[in-house]
């Protein structure tokens, strides 16, 4: 980026991810717990701080308090006196009496930033993707292409893809349509299989966003989303709008992008972590993904008993964060986050535990996400029977059991 | 009858402007605030609204979004006497721009093109 060239970001953080309920009952989506210690807005930042961005607004609605305390545990990272900031911005209700009504209504009510900053560029971003990416990168091919707007893509096999937005380009890569959730997505040029999926993040010159969110604003039946209202719209009166192809710094055969929009997604991410070769990789030095971590003891695992009640831990092709004791007990394909007990006998298996979980001596649980602080009785069963557990907890479309901890469990 | 807000802190301006629009044809309001003509398009059906900029308390370019917030499709003219704002990102939601003068004309053809284009103002609920 030439130095006089000025990026702002601004990450959308203020939706009230209904479709990732109950784990967002009291919090905002970025905010929920992922891979044991990460929030999931810390992908996004993560991949600011790695890209050299350090202007950062996060616009929060919804839940907003659990994801500001995050933002001020684990993001006062950068330095005020350098110019550089990660603020949290709540809707400010100054100059009109609503909530965001959409995506480019909270860039509208912000519109004051844009006049204070007055930035070249605005980099758009959602708080709850999980990926890995330069943005600088994206931001040199916008300004090669002279685009108003630039929104960036990534293949998805073409008959997966009727759940998203979906770019039809030319040669060029310039959009000539712009479909949200089509039952025929269109294929890419030269790659028929395969379509090119809405990320949700967008590279616009400052005056064209003003422009489009103020024209925006002033329709009467818009939705007032980028990807229903301002993109076709944009694409419809043939502005240059432009898509970029996605460079994954995840550096993989397969690019990694996940939505975490419904539970199940939410679920297959998480366990995309544990594999032997993980399909999304948290050990690249070269692109750390940084959180606020709890001080915790090291995690501890237990072999003994007496003679011929031997209880031995076995932990197979799971994460175990910090302060983790697993006594006697077996976990496979598992995410425990910091601070969780697995007692003797019990066995965990396919699950995501939050922070501070309990599980007993010889309970067991499969395919269940446990959150923070719930007690699992001795002997208790979660995943194995389906009707029984209709009757206690919510379960997901693809049969994940989630267990809020806004009850108590009782023994067996 | 077509009803025209016309918002200036300069009491001169506003009689001169009501005088003139009246004559067009225009049912002619006036506020001398922006707060005051805030509590008007509350209130009352409003075709058209002619915004001052600078105002002491509120700013025309304060007022706008909130005139909008309170009617999205309300046709705004802001007319100042200073063209510096134009710049100013806000500014740039009112439906047209039209540096003050006691020639009227540019100020009249905007207003009959904005309100020949739009439809009437929605009745308050």
């Amino acid at each position: 980026m030439e130095k006089s060239r000025k990026l702002t970001t601004l990450i959308m953080a203020g939706g009230r991810g209904e479709r990732l309920f109950p784990l967002t009952r009291d919090k905002a989506k970025p905010a929920v717990t992922f891979g044991g210690i990460y929030k999931i807005i810390d992908f996004t930042l993560s991949n600011c701080i790695n890209s050299g961005i350090r202007q950062i607004y996060v616009l929060t609605q919804y839940g907003s308090f659990s994801l500001d305390q995050h933002l001020r545990m684990a993001w006062e990272v950068v330095n005020p006196e350098m110019g550089e900031y990660i603020y949290s911005i709540p809707p400010q209700q100054v100059t009109v009496n609503r909530w965001y009504r959409g995506t480019a209504d909270s860039i509208y009510q912000n519109i004051s930033i844009l006049q204070n900053e007055r930035p070249d560029y605005v980099l758009i971003l959602s708080g709850d993707h999980v990926y890995k990416m330069n943005y600088l990168e994206m931001l040199n091919y916008h300004i090669d292409k002279r685009a108003d707007m630039t929104a960036a893509c990534v293949e998805f096999p073409r008959l997966e893809s009727t759940g998203f937005g979906v770019l039809h380009v030319d040669a060029d890569h310039r959009i000539i349509n712009f479909l949200e959730k089509p039952k025929d997505p269109p294929g890419i040029p030269g790659n028929p299989e395969f379509s090119l999926v809405n990320m949700g993040i967008y590279i616009f010159n400052t005056e064209v966003l003003v422009q489009e969110v103020i024209r925006d604003a002033r329709l009467p039946d818009s939705d007032h989303d980028f990807g229903k209202n301002i993109i076709p719209s944009m694409v419809q009166r043939a502005m240059r709008v432009y898509s970029y192809s996605f460079r994954d710094e995840n550096k993989k055969e397969v690019s990694y992008w996940r939505d975490i929009g419904r539970i199940d997604a939410f679920f297959e991410a998480n366990m995309d972590l544990v594999a032997i070769e993980p399909i999304f990789n948290l050990y690249d030095p070269a692109w750390p993904i940084r959180t606020y971590q709890r001080q915790c003891p090291p995690a501890k695992t237990i072999f003994g008993g007496d003679p011929g009640h031997i209880r031995a831990a076995v932990v197979e092709d799971s994460l175990i964060s910090n302060g983790c004791i697993i006594s006697g007990a077996t976990v496979q394909r598992s995410i425990l986050s910091p601070n969780v007990r697995v007692a003797y006998y019990a066995e965990v298996s396919d699950a995501i535990l939050f922070d501070d979980v309990h599980i007993g001596p010889r309970a067991k649980v499969r395919r269940a996400i446990i959150e923070e602080g719930v007690k699992v009785p001795a002997g208790y069963t979660i995943g194995y029977d389906r009707e029984l557990d209709s009757h206690r907890f919510p379960i997901s479309d693809g049969g994940v059991v989630i267990v809020p901890n806004n009850i108590d469990l009782q023994e067996d | 009858m077509q009803r025209i807000l016309v918002v200036d802190d300069d009491t001169s301006l506003r009689v001169y402007l009501q005088e003139e629009l009246a004559e067009m044809g225009y049912e002619v309001l006036t506020a001398s605030s922006a707060p005051e003509a805030l509590k008007i398009i509350e209130k009352e059906p409003v075709d058209l609204v002619i915004l001052d900029i600078r105002m002491p308390g509120m700013t025309g370019i304060e007022a706008l979004p909130r005139i909008l917030g309170l009617k999205e499709n309300l046709p705004i003219i802001l007319n100042t006497a200073y063209s510096q704002y134009k710049d100013d990102f806000m500014a740039w939601a009112a439906n047209a721009y039209v540096v003050k003068s006691f020639d009227l004309t540019e100020l009249k053809e905007k207003i009959q093109e904005l309100l020949h284009e739009t439809p009437a103002a929605v009745q308050p609920t």
